[in-house]
């Protein structure tokens, strides 16, 4: 089994607050992992310590055995081998959906105009945005399909690993599903992928392994059916039944 | 009055032109000049290193800070000293260009601020450089934002043209100056003047929110054409 990420015992604090304590953990090649926890405990931060938009006080960070958090790293390389995809989309509002996507070929892996709107192309299709939607602009488009734009712009990058930071939270629960269909079908596909959600029933689907994070640590991991359904810890279950509670009443999922 | 002015376009029409000439001239010299220059110091006062955006706060400050008018007098009359000397019309449209350059440097400032955060963050999560983030992210928006301040300097630089005066430039203000000293019409002359200034401001502005609805992006400009 390859290790496509390594992360080894991660501290950051702002100021007094400490965000990070300690965290470990690793992702293997075509594994989907989940995160949960509630908010304030920084998922976010380690997200973005992995894709290296926060450096971390200790601790170091691996992809493909390489180690990211040194010193003299080439920050830019590094982040054009993982996707990021963010709560609140982040398209860029000055091009279309066709150009979002093409951005990062042409200008970072330097592809010629033609060929990078070929691949844009197929990775806006293979998460089910049509020719009709490739010429609007993301302020024309529904959350669902700002999402959407966002994971093919990550996607056509091919990148070694995908982080996912709450990518349903800002949806309106009827558009939820089309995103999350979308990443299950990337995770059948082999896609390595981190994932922050509190979508439980995607994780109860696809995770190999969610692991439950509360003040900057993680305190529980294993399986989904252990961790959702028979949680140890017992901040975990009372975490998990306040989610569980927002199911029932239909407000996700 | 109708016929006074009828007279003076036709007998002193030459002078007009000639006037219009350099009016226009200083005007769209000096705003170049203004924008280059507004552009660079935002972008060193918003991402270059602290020095020299300290070094850019100063000059935007001492700039903002002094009457346009003394700015000019320096160029014009103190640079000599300096070995720097310059012909009226040069010293024009460089104080006012320098001077330009100080308010648009903060128009500029503005706009990059008013771009999102996440809109860095998704530039860098791709792998762009952040002088490539600036490039092809942040700018595309920005100047989309800055557009309807960068239309008022225009319009302010065309009715500061006029301080070439002060140091001889033959511009509009200069030539009904003469023209009404010739003819004593000064009401009329300056009338004639006010419709020249009028007439151009509104192409200006025609002209600009013709470009602003050309370049308007749904989600992007502030005016929120299209939305
Ligand atoms: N740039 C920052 N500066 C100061 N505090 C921050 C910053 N980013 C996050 N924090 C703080 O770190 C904590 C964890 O935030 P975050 O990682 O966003 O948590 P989560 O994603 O789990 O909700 C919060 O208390 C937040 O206020
Ligand atoms: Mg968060």
């Amino acid at each position: 089994m390859t290790v496509v990420l390594k992360v080894e015992d991660l501290w950051k604090s702002y100021k007094k607050n400490e965000v990070l304590r300690g965290v470990t953990f690793s992702v293997n090649e075509g594994e989907t992992k989940v995160i949960i926890g509630p908010s304030g405990t920084g998922k976010s931060t380690l997200l973005r310590c992995i894709n290296l938009l926060v450096r971390p006080d200790k601790g170091r960070i691996f992809l493909d055995g390489e180690e990211i958090t040194r010193p003299g790293i080439n920050e830019a390389r590094v982040r054009s081998r993982i996707g990021f995809v963010f709560q609140h989309f982040n398209l860029f509002l000055h091009l279309t959906a066709l150009e979002n996507v093409m951005l990062g070929l042409t200008k970072v892996k330097g592809m010629p105009k033609e060929k990078a709107e070929e691949a844009a192309k197929k990775a806006l299709l293979s998460v089910g945005i049509t020719e009709d939607l490739w010429h609007k602009y993301p302020a024309q488009l529904s959350g669902g399909q700002k999402q959407r734009v966002a994971i093919a712009r990550a996607i056509a990058m091919n990148p070694r690993l995908i982080l996912f930071d709450e990518p349903t939270s800002a949806l309106d629960p009827e558009l939820i599903g089309e995103v999350l269909k979308v990443m299950e079908k990337l995770a059948k596909e082999g896609m390595t992928m981190l994932v922050v959600t509190h979508e439980i029933g995607f994780a109860m689907k696809v995770a190999d392994e969610v692991m439950f994070m509360d003040g900057g640590r993680i305190i529980e991991r294993g399986p989904p059916q252990e961790v959702i359904l028979r949680p140890k810890n017992e901040r975990t279950r009372r975490f998990l039944s306040r989610i569980w509670e927002l199911y029932d009443l239909g407000v996700r999922g | 009055m109708i016929d006074d002015i009828l007279y003076i376009v036709e007998r002193y029409w030459p002078l007009l032109l000639e006037g219009l000439k350099n009016t226009i001239i200083i005007t769209a010299a000096s705003y170049s000049i203004g924008v280059a220059l507004g552009l660079s110091l935002a972008l060193l006062r918003s991402y270059g290193p602290k020095a020299l955006a300290a070094a850019v706060t100063a000059y935007v400050e001492a700039f903002r800070g002094t009457p346009m008018l003394v700015q000019l007098f320096i160029v014009y009359y103190s640079l000599p000293a300096f070995g720097i000397v310059l012909d009226p019309l040069t010293a024009a449209i460089v104080a006012i260009g320098l001077n330009s350059g100080a308010y648009q440097s903060e128009y500029f400032r503005g706009a990059l601020a008013a771009i999102p955060r996440g809109q860095w963050e998704a530039a860098l999560s791709i792998g762009l450089r952040k002088w490539a983030a600036v490039r092809y992210v942040i700018l595309p928006q920005a100047w989309r934002v800055a557009l309807p301040a960068l239309t008022n300097e225009l319009i302010y630089l065309l009715k500061y043209s006029s301080i070439a005066y002060f140091v001889t430039v033959p511009e509009l203000v200069f030539m009904g100056k003469y023209i009404g000293s010739r003819t004593y019409m000064y009401l009329q002359v300056y009338t004639v003047i006010t419709v020249i200034y009028v007439t151009l401001a509104l192409t200006i502005s025609e002209g600009m929110s013709r470009l602003e609805r050309r370049l308007s992006v749904p989600g992007v400009s502030i005016t929120g054409r299209g939305q």
